[in-house]
């Protein structure tokens, strides 16, 4: 039992700072004074803070019918001038920072780096954006011809490409069917200033936020939050799986391959990560056992990973270089390999590595904020594994071969495969 | 048109922005010399790895021109010695950690990291293979073949082409200006007996450092100890070679490679951080930054976009011959006119009075600092860099106190000594790519 004057004390510091649960050795997590959530990894030996603002909302827009708003709408908020005179892409370039907007099918992250010193001016700023977005025809000019750049430039990334095309073949409608930057321009020039603020309106409530802070910061940065309503948080938004997801081959600009499974959802965190395991295993760069085995002297090379999503998570590898239907035959030969138990010493050592590369992959700021985002957004920010505290970390120390190899029976079976061509084209093994 | 007025209101140097201030950090790095090894730690509770730069005097000065590949030979011998059945590499892989190796002019740098269980059994396996290498013609083999395959990887970065071009160029000594792996044919050449015959000659304690970042507190006590007492003591010397300088008006040096658009890279000489001129030239490197970004993108858009990353400067005060290099990537359209106007403002800095504030760039550079400062092997190596160049290995708060003492009359001045002729590399496609 608290004594008296311990419960008095404790009653005030909930009425003056962010409701706080600390995690031993992991990040500090609660609620935002006016309204949505936050996490917290700190670590005050750096110069640098990050400072990631993540909503869950669809990319097409909440009937799916305005493929590319939600990346319009966060694009226009940040180039909206605040009550400062500033927007906040200026106010965080002029503090010599940087920021990004990723937006997802589901997801928008708003990513800001910044000298520590600055931190505070900047969690003010970017709350005030999105959480009282004033946005108006010059944001909305600015934005759209944002989004036809990124989406010009999209037309020569056959990872993105093949990565988008792979989801519209897996998800029959919902917001993952949509690519978040729409290849054709006509998708979004339709888009009014109107449908864009009632987006932002109701994707960016404070409620529905999540900020994830990491590097030399505390939770006296919160403080710095003054907008915002206090509500509910949306749910992860789902899509629909289609029943027998097809093939499919598209003329592009770029030519490549690529494969996908369905996968685990994030609540079944022993399989997911199974899968994390199975893909830096097999193709992370340098490495995975696929990548080494390819030519070092030709122009082949190979990209896996586990897409870690509410449900269903979804493995996705892209193939390139002059030789695919090769790559892709030492990619489902090395699938197949593994529905066999990997023997202990060899699964011992790739279960050591994977560990490594999860701290390695995740040691600065901006990577440390954008993981715990992503795995809050998703319905799970207590598996992000940049907390070497979370269930991830327990999850992937679990894993064991025969684990492992019934995880890859059960979900790697039978990939949906989407194959760009250009007119050259050619595939000097076929 | 409207470019050219972007740069041309970034030169003016008017627009008004908060002054560069220090972030509170963490303790300054702690420094202790025995023996000849410099031992650096930077303590970091938070971090989810320890890291370890260890750098030994061994790098393409000690190299005689016939030798051309030898250090990185060498290096990556050690690299693929068999520790435990297997090559250290893939040893360490297994037990939880990652070593590579960078060759510098005047040292070779390993960087080993591991999870903090794992530490002490990671710096064990690589000390085994520092104090006994294997010169088996098989070992010996499998370095040169995964030298050869990223000698072939560099080629076909365009940017690291024109570097190592550029490099040659401002090497004290023709032997530290050779590329940092060699070339396939030279390293033909080299076999084991030239290997044992190398690290026998230079992997000595005398002038090592062993740079230590991030879960120190995971390590046994006297660990790092033990990895820079691995090598034998003694100190060694670089092998001078000097060349006659090739006479000629033109600065420009040419090449051709399998690249889809031409790279203008232009370079000029620059100070080391123990300079006075450091800081400024900082602020210089964001100014011109800017400069080409602005010219170069789309104006007004909110999102980091192929053209902004297809220019830029970068000031590699790491190296021992610091320089300034300016890059264009002739994918972006009229390289050519991004490319003069970047050079034009170069030259015009040097020689027109400053007007205005330059405190927005000051901004940029501190900025720009501390991004580069939050790996830990950034920070492992940094501390490395600033102490052999006689500076205290505080990096941080010595850089940011440079940048925001740095006055308008330091920024022209330092444009005045740095700016003045730089030599050219073109990097161009292939006639019949």
């Amino acid at each position: 039992m608290m004594p008296g004057r311990a419960i008095l004390a404790a009653a005030l510091a909930v009425m003056l700072a962010p409701l706080a649960a600390f995690a031993a050795d992991g990040p500090s997590t609660g609620s935002l004074p006016h309204g949505g959530a936050y996490t917290i990894t700190q670590d005050a030996t750096l110069a640098s803070a990050a400072i990631d603002l993540w909503f869950r909302a669809p990319g097409a827009g909440y009937d799916n019918g305005e493929p590319g708003i939600s990346r319009v709408a966060a694009t226009a908020a940040a180039a909206a001038t605040l009550e400062s005179g500033k927007s906040l892409v200026g106010l965080v370039r002029g503090v010599g920072g940087h920021l990004a907007i990723n937006v997802y099918p589901d997801l928008v992250d708003v990513s800001a780096s910044v000298p520590a010193s600055a931190a505070r001016r900047v969690v003010a700023a970017m709350s005030a954006a999105y959480f009282s977005p004033a946005i108006d025809d010059d944001a909305m000019k600015i934005a759209r011809t944002d989004v036809a750049v990124l989406s010009a430039q999209e037309h020569f990334s056959p990872d993105d490409l093949l990565h988008d095309a792979l989801f519209a073949q897996i998800f029959v409608s919902g917001p993952a069917h949509y690519a978040p930057i729409p290849a054709d321009l006509s998708d979004f020039k339709s888009i009014t200033l109107d449908q864009v603020k009632a987006f932002a309106k109701r994707a960016f409530r404070s409620a529905n936020a999540t900020i994830a802070l990491a590097g030399n910061v505390d939770a006296s940065l919160l403080d710095a939050v003054t907008a915002g309503t206090p509500g509910t948080a949306d749910t992860p938004i789902p899509s629909s799986l289609a029943a027998s997801p097809a093939d499919k081959t598209i003329n592009a600009a770029v030519a490549g391959e690529g494969l996908a499974w369905t996968g685990p959802p994030i609540a079944d965190e022993r399989a997911a990560t199974a899968l994390d395991f199975v893909a830096d295993y097999l193709f992370r760069d340098e490495t995975g056992v696929v990548s080494k085995a390819l030519d070092p002297t030709g122009d082949d090379y190979v990209n896996g990973q586990f897409i870690t999503l509410h449900d269903p998570g979804i493995m996705l590898v892209t193939i390139g270089g002059s030789k695919p239907a090769a790559v892709e035959a030492k990619v489902l030969g090395a699938i197949a390999a593994l529905q066999t138990p990997l023997d202990p010493a060899t699964f011992a050592a790739a279960r050591e590595a994977f560990i490594y590369h999860l701290a390695s992959d995740s040691q600065a700021p901006t990577e440390q904020a954008d993981n715990l985002g992503w795995y809050a957004g998703e319905g799970n920010g207590a598996y992000a594994p940049s907390d070497s505290a979370s269930t991830y970390w327990k999850a992937a120390r679990s894993l064991d071969p025969d684990y492992v190899a019934s995880v890859v029976k059960k979900y790697l079976a039978h990939p949906v495969v989407v194959r760009l061509i250009t007119t050259n084209s050619k595939d000097s093994t076929s | 048109m409207k470019l050219r007025l972007a740069a041309a209101a970034a030169f003016l140097l008017i627009v008004a922005s908060p002054l560069v201030s220090r972030a509170a950090v963490g303790a300054a790095p702690v420094v202790t010399r025995s023996g000849g090894v410099t031992t650096i730690t930077q303590l970091d509770a938070s971090a989810p790895l320890l890291h370890v730069v260890y750098v030994v005097r061994a790098g393409l000065d000690r190299q005689a021109l016939s030798q051309n590949g030898l250090a990185a030979l060498t290096a990556q011998t050690i690299v693929n010695t068999p520790v435990s059945g297997v090559a250290l590499r893939d040893a360490i892989a297994a037990a939880g950690g990652s070593i590579s190796f960078t060759v510098d002019p005047d040292d070779i740098r390993f960087q080993i990291e591991a999870l903090p269980q794992d530490a002490d059994n990671v710096l064990k396996l690589a000390r085994t293979a520092f104090a006994a290498p294997d010169f088996d013609p098989a070992t010996v083999r499998s370095a040169r073949d995964r030298l050869i395959t990223r000698i072939a990887e560099n080629q076909e970065i365009a940017l690291q082409v024109g570097l190592d071009m550029l490099n040659s160029t401002l090497a004290p000594s023709a032997n530290a200006g050779l590329p940092a792996f060699g070339l396939p044919a030279s390293l033909a050449q080299l076999g084991p007996d030239d290997v044992r015959a190398f690290y026998t000659t230079y992997y000595k304690r005398g002038g090592s450092y062993v740079s230590a970042a991030g879960r120190i507190d995971a390590l046994s006590a006297g660990a790092l100890g033990l990895l820079g007492a691995t090598l034998p003591e003694g100190s060694t010397n670089a092998i001078s070679v000097k060349l006659p300088k090739l006479e000629g008006a033109s600065r420009q040096l040419v090449a051709q490679r399998d690249i889809s658009a031409p790279w203008l890279i232009a370079q000029y000489g620059a100070p080391n951080v123990a300079s006075k001129d450091f800081g400024p030239m900082l602020v210089l490197a964001a100014f011109m930054q800017r400069t080409l970004a602005d010219m170069a993108d789309v104006p007004g858009v909110v999102s980091e976009t192929y053209a902004s990353r297809a220019v830029g400067a970068v000031y590699q005060y790491e190296n021992p011959q610091p320089d300034l290099v300016l890059y264009v990537n002739g994918g972006i359209g009229n390289p050519n006119r991004s490319f003069s106007t970047a050079l034009s403002i170069a030259s015009i800095l040097a020689t027109t009075k400053l007007e205005g504030s330059i405190d927005e760039f000051k901004t940029m550079a501190a900025g720009d600092f501390i991004s580069s400062t939050n790996t830990l092997e950034a920070r492992a190596w940094l501390a490395v860099v600033y102490d052999e160049n006689g500076a205290q290995p505080d990096y941080l708060s010595r850089t940011l106190d440079a940048i925001s003492q740095t006055t308008a009359a330091d920024l022209q001045r330092v444009a005045r000594s740095y700016l003045g002729n730089p030599t050219i590399a073109l990097v161009l496609p292939r006639e019949d790519s």
